[in-house]
């Protein structure tokens, strides 16, 4: 039997004949048709559900005229640097005291923010999870090897709080970590981190994150503190715009040394 | 016999294809076809504009047709999928992924295995989502999960509803079904997977395949994995590697890496070869791997994915 509209050119049905001994295959030609209907119980089912998604997701929010991108490879993530200044905002709110330094994972980032006007779906696409924002202490040496792990993990996790400059050769690599001030970072200070449960946790491998001291939950996920950051805007009638590039400056081949996991250390 | 009925029961038993000469005598062998979907990700509709290649591809409700199709033309069929159902829509933080799995039966789905995402609201939300695909009203009966490196010891009411293996059985064909999982550790909080143990998916397979074998007797053993297509050299382990760690497995369903495959990486074995398969994620194609065998040997195999394309 052959359906009007088999929407496929396939391959190989398998005939067996005679089953026993010997088995052949028979290819046979499936017609192609262009087009797979939806199968109509599942539709009367999505359609109403859609519509609901629609009608809340789909409440304006606040206008990107640049968008915001994580950057392909070479490309610096300022979608991720957003997230992050976001992050240590919020947090020095949660808190009521500086924060010196964000980390998020670019793996959490779900997708880009497209130019134009932002809707409240956008926002659960690029942050689809619950993961909570949380403050922890780390020592100044800690949180360079924070941005270390980011970087041979990931080519560097989008951060906030910090320039970041790796120079030299894959062979012999060189980084460097200030604050973004430029002043050197002192080793032994304890300083407020902004991160997510999530890394907290030991998501994404970056282990120094584990020993932070004093750790304060939140409450907020990461995605209502977007959202409410988006509305903030709106209601200043200001425009959503990327951060600054230049936060993390590392070499093409290093990075490709890092992707090919021939960069060990750094 | 005369020439005449000679010839119209030579026709009448090709026509029936699989069916036994003698109506008595078990069929010595047969066909069956697996359907496939991994890393679906609340993908409920279609890809909208701006996904690129995969723009406009996908959907539940389409899905649900292509399946229909090829369940009235092939008969023997298990629909199945490699885990990471949840996640990854506004459809997914709304209902919890009830509505995922809810969906899943009324396409009719026969088992699915658990990805790291899965575990996204932790293990009361997951049991829920089952929970209410279960007590679905619908004529599809509800399906099985199936993983045998879980440890449900402090989780026993999922443990309840994720299988070490399960066997389907079908004229001349026992399927043996058993699943694998990614490791939680730097990809589910652990708070959300309480309750549950990985353990090396390897080691976890060995008895379940022998099991499968040798006391239940099936004639092909499909693994659905969560572990991902390729390990680049890692440690972890992962599909392409799985076959030469436990020998008799026919067929590798994968999820995890959303590798995109136009048809399944054949790997030799001792005893045949297993076939690996993966199409990428999202919904945007259905796998299909074809097996015929005859006395537990699977004698010819194929497979192609299937773009989910209107």
């Amino acid at each position: 039997m052959r359906p009007r509209s088999a929407p496929f050119l396939l391959a190989t049905l398998l005939a067996v004949l005679p089953l026993g001994a010997q088995a052949t295959v028979k290819a046979q030609v499936i017609p192609v048709g262009p087009l797979i209907a939806e199968d109509p119980a599942i539709q009367k089912v999505i359609a109403p559900l859609a519509e609901e998604i629609k009608a809340s997701f789909g409440q304006p929010l606040v206008n990107a005229p640049q968008g915001l991108f994580r950057g392909r490879r070479g490309e610096e993530n300022l979608l991720g640097y957003w997230v992050a200044d976001v992050m240590r905002l919020a947090a020095q709110g949660a808190v009521d005291a500086p924060v010196r330094f964000a980390i998020t994972n670019s793996g959490g980032l779900r997708s880009n923010l497209r130019a134009g006007q932002l809707k409240v779906g956008d926002i659960f696409e690029l942050m689809p999870f619950e993961n909570e924002l949380v403050v922890v202490e780390l020592t100044g040496a800690e949180v360079i090897q924070v941005v270390r792990e980011g970087l041979l993990r990931r080519g560097g996790e989008p951060s906030s709080g910090v320039l970041v400059k790796v120079e030299g050769t894959a062979e012999k690599a060189v980084l460097t970590v200030t604050w973004d001030d430029g002043k050197p970072i002192d080793p032994a200070a304890m300083v407020r981190v902004a991160t997510s449960d999530y890394l907290y946790a030991g998501g994404d491998s970056i282990p120094t994150l584990k020993k932070g001291r004093k750790a304060v939950t939140t409450g907020i996920t990461l995605r209502q503190m977007l959202l409410d950051e988006c509305a903030a805007l709106a209601k200043a009638r200001k425009d959503l715009l990327p951060p600054p590039a230049g936060r993390f400056t590392v070499p093409v081949p290093i990075l490709e040394a890092i992707r090919d996991k021939k960069l060990s250390t750094l | 016999m005369e020439r005449r009925t000679f010839l119209a029961s030579l026709a009448a038993a090709s026509a029936a294809g699989s069916l036994p000469l003698r109506a008595e005598a078990p069929p010595a062998g047969g066909r069956i076809t697996l359907l496939h979907t991994n890393d679906t990700h609340s993908r409920i509709e279609p890809f909208g504009p701006g996904n690129g290649a995969i723009s406009g591809l996908g959907g539940v409700a389409r899905r649900a047709t292509l399946v229909k199709q090829l369940r009235a033309q092939l008969g023997p069929v298990l629909l199945l999928d490699a885990g990471d159902t949840f996640q990854g829509t506004p459809y997914f933080n709304r209902y919890k992924g009830r509505l995922d799995y809810q969906l899943m039966r009324m396409v009719g789905y026969d088992a699915g295995t658990l990805g790291n995402h899965d575990f996204d609201n932790g293990v009361g939300l997951l049991l829920e989502a089952m929970v209410a695909m279960e007590t679905l009203q619908h004529a599809n009966p509800a399906f099985p999960f199936v993983n045998c490196n879980f440890d449900f010891k402090g989780a026993p009411e999922l443990g309840k509803r994720v299988h070490p293996y399960i066997v389907r059985e079908f004229p001349g064909v026992r399927v043996g079904l058993t699943g694998v999982g990614v490791a939680f550790a730097g990809l589910v909080d652990p708070k959300n997977h309480a309750g549950i143990t990985w353990k090396d998916p390897y080691e976890s397979l060995k008895p379940v395949i022998k099991r499968l074998r040798e006391v239940e007797k099936v004639d092909l053993v499909v693994v659905l994995s969560h572990l991902g297509h390729n390990n680049q050299g890692g440690s972890a382990p992962c599909d392409l590697l799985l076959p030469g760690q436990v020998a008799g497995i026919d067929a590798i369903i994968g999820g995890h890496s959303h590798t995109f495959l136009d048809a399944p990486v054949r790997l030799p074995q001792a005893n045949g070869e297993t076939l690996v398969f993966q199409v990428g994620f999202g919904g945007v194609n259905l796998g299909r791997m074809d097996f015929a065998v005859a006395k537990g040997t699977v004698r010819a195999a194929s497979g192609a994915a299937m773009p989910v394309q209107g």
